[in-house]
C-alpha cells in the first residue's frame, strides 16, 4: 500500500510527474546524506577527503553523476511548476506548462551532462 | 462499426478470493459498458454484483475501472473503447465488498466532515428570505457543485492511497464549493477542518483527480485554491488570533 503512489499504470503525465518528483526527491535525499558524509570525512584529514572525492571524479562514476544531475534538474524544475500551481497561479495552463517543464529539463540536463563529461574526461 | 463481439474481463471478489471471469458480449452501436454488465447478469452469471441507478451520469453509482481508468459505466460506450477486450475492475482505494461493489461509507463520512451545506448564522424557517446571488458570484463555485460523488477522483489520488485519514479530492472540492459561495457564513468552521492534519496539506498535486473526473469538476484546482486560502487563514490566525 505504501508504494501505491508509484503506480502510474494507465495514469496521465501529471501523475507520472508526481511519482517522478517523489522518486527524485528520495534520490536527492540519499545523495545529500552521501554528500554530507564525504564532507564529514574532512575531520579525518585532508588526505581521506581527497581520496573519497577522487573516487567520484572517474569515468566509471560519470554515469551516476549524469543521472544525479537529471534527478536534481527534474526535481527543481518540476518543483517550480508545483509551487506556481499551489499558489493557484496558471492552473488552466497546467498542460502546456508541464510540457514546457519537460523540455527545460531535457535542455538543461543535456547541457549539464556535456559540461560534466568535458570536465571528467578532460575533453 | 455497427456490431462486434467484445470480451468483458471482469475482476470478481466473492468475499474470500479474487478471480477473473470472461464473458462474450454482442456489442452494438451505442451500447454502454453498464448495459454490457446487465447483459452478463441476465445471460451468463446472475451473481455478478455491480452498482447502477440513473443510467445517465447523474447519480455516480456506476463508477468502475474500465481498461485501467475510472469511468462511469453508463457513459462509456463499448465501441468507443476501440478494443475487443475490455477489462472491468472495481475502483482503487476503496474496500471491495463484492465484485465491482466497493465500500463508500468512509468516502461519504469524509464528505460530511467538510459540512457540505450552506451554513447561515441566522436561519428563519418560519419566514424564509431569498438569498440573492449575482451570476458572477454563482460562477465562482458552479463548476464544483457539479460533483456527483462517484469516487473516481478518490480512487486515483496517491495521497488517499497512502493515508486513510486524508479527506480526499471530492470532499475538498465540496469544501471549496461552499467556501466560495457568497451565501455561506461557515468560512471559519470549514477552514478549521480544511487546514487540519487530514486536509489540503496532504495533497501533493498529482492532478490525476481532475484528469479522471467524469463531470469536469477539477478537484485539483479547488484544492490549490483552498490551499492558498488555507495559508492566508493560518497566517491570520497566527498573527491576529
Amino acid at each position: 500500500m505504501w508504494l501505491k503512489w508509484f503506480d502510474f499504470r494507465k495514469k496521465s503525465l501529471f501523475h507520472i510527474s508526481y511519482s517522478l518528483h517523489r522518486l527524485t526527491g528520495v534520490v536527492l535525499a540519499v545523495y545529500l546524506v552521501m554528500h554530507l558524509s564525504y564532507l564529514t570525512s574532512l575531520r579525518l584529514g585532508r588526505g581521506v577527503y581527497e581520496y573519497f572525492i577522487s573516487t567520484t571524479l572517474t569515468p566509471a562514476f560519470l554515469g551516476f553523476d549524469i543521472l544525479l544531475v537529471l534527478a536534481g534538474v527534474y526535481h527543481g524544475v518540476n518543483g517550480i511548476r508545483l509551487i506556481l500551481h499551489e499558489f493557484g497561479i496558471a492552473y488552466e495552463l497546467r498542460r502546456p506548462i508541464l510540457y514546457l517543464c519537460y523540455v527545460v529539463v531535457l535542455v538543461v540536463w543535456l547541457y549539464a551532462s556535456y559540461v560534466l563529461y568535458s570536465y571528467v574526461m578532460g575533453v | 462499426m455497427e456490431e462486434m463481439e467484445v470480451i468483458f474481463r471482469i475482476k470478481r471478489f466473492d468475499g474470500e478470493r479474487e478471480y477473473w471471469s470472461n464473458f462474450v458480449i454482442p456489442a452494438k452501436k451505442g451500447m454502454t459498458v453498464l448495459e454490457g454488465l446487465f447483459y452478463v447478469k441476465e445471460n451468463y452469471d446472475s451473481s455478478l454484483a455491480f452498482r447502477a441507478s440513473c443510467r445517465m451520469g447523474i447519480c455516480g453509482s456506476c463508477a468502475i475501472k474500465i481498461n485501467g481508468k475510472p469511468k462511469l459505466a453508463c457513459e462509456t460506450q463499448i465501441l468507443h473503447l476501440n478494443s475487443n477486450k475490455i477489462k472491468v475492475e472495481p475502483l482503487d482505494n476503496f474496500k471491495v465488498i463484492k465484485d465491482l461493489i466497493t465500500e463508500f461509507e468512509g468516502f461519504f463520512v469524509k464528505h460530511s466532515r467538510v459540512k457540505p451545506y450552506l451554513i447561515r448564522k441566522e436561519d428563519n424557517y418560519a419566514e424564509p428570505v431569498e438569498l440573492i446571488q449575482k451570476p458572477s458570484q454563482l460562477s465562482k463555485y458552479y463548476d464544483y457543485s457539479l460533483c456527483i460523488k462517484c469516487g473516481a477522483c478518490y480512487s486515483v489520488c496517491p495521497a488517499s492511497s497512502s493515508r486513510d485519514d486524508y479527506l480526499g479530492p471530492a470532499a475538498m472540492a465540496s469544501a471549496y464549493r461552499f467556501i466560495a459561495d457568497s451565501r455561506d457564513e461557515g468560512y471559519k468552521e470549514r477552514m478549521e477542518i480544511v487546514c487540519g492534519d487530514c486536509g489540503v496539506w496532504r495533497c501533493h498535486f498529482a492532478g490525476e483527480c481532475s484528469e479522471v473526473c467524469p463531470k469536469g469538476v477539477e478537484p485539483a484546482k479547488a484544492i490549490q485554491k483552498l490551499r492558498f486560502k488555507s495559508a492566508l487563514y493560518m497566517l491570520r490566525k497566527l498573527f491576529m488570533g
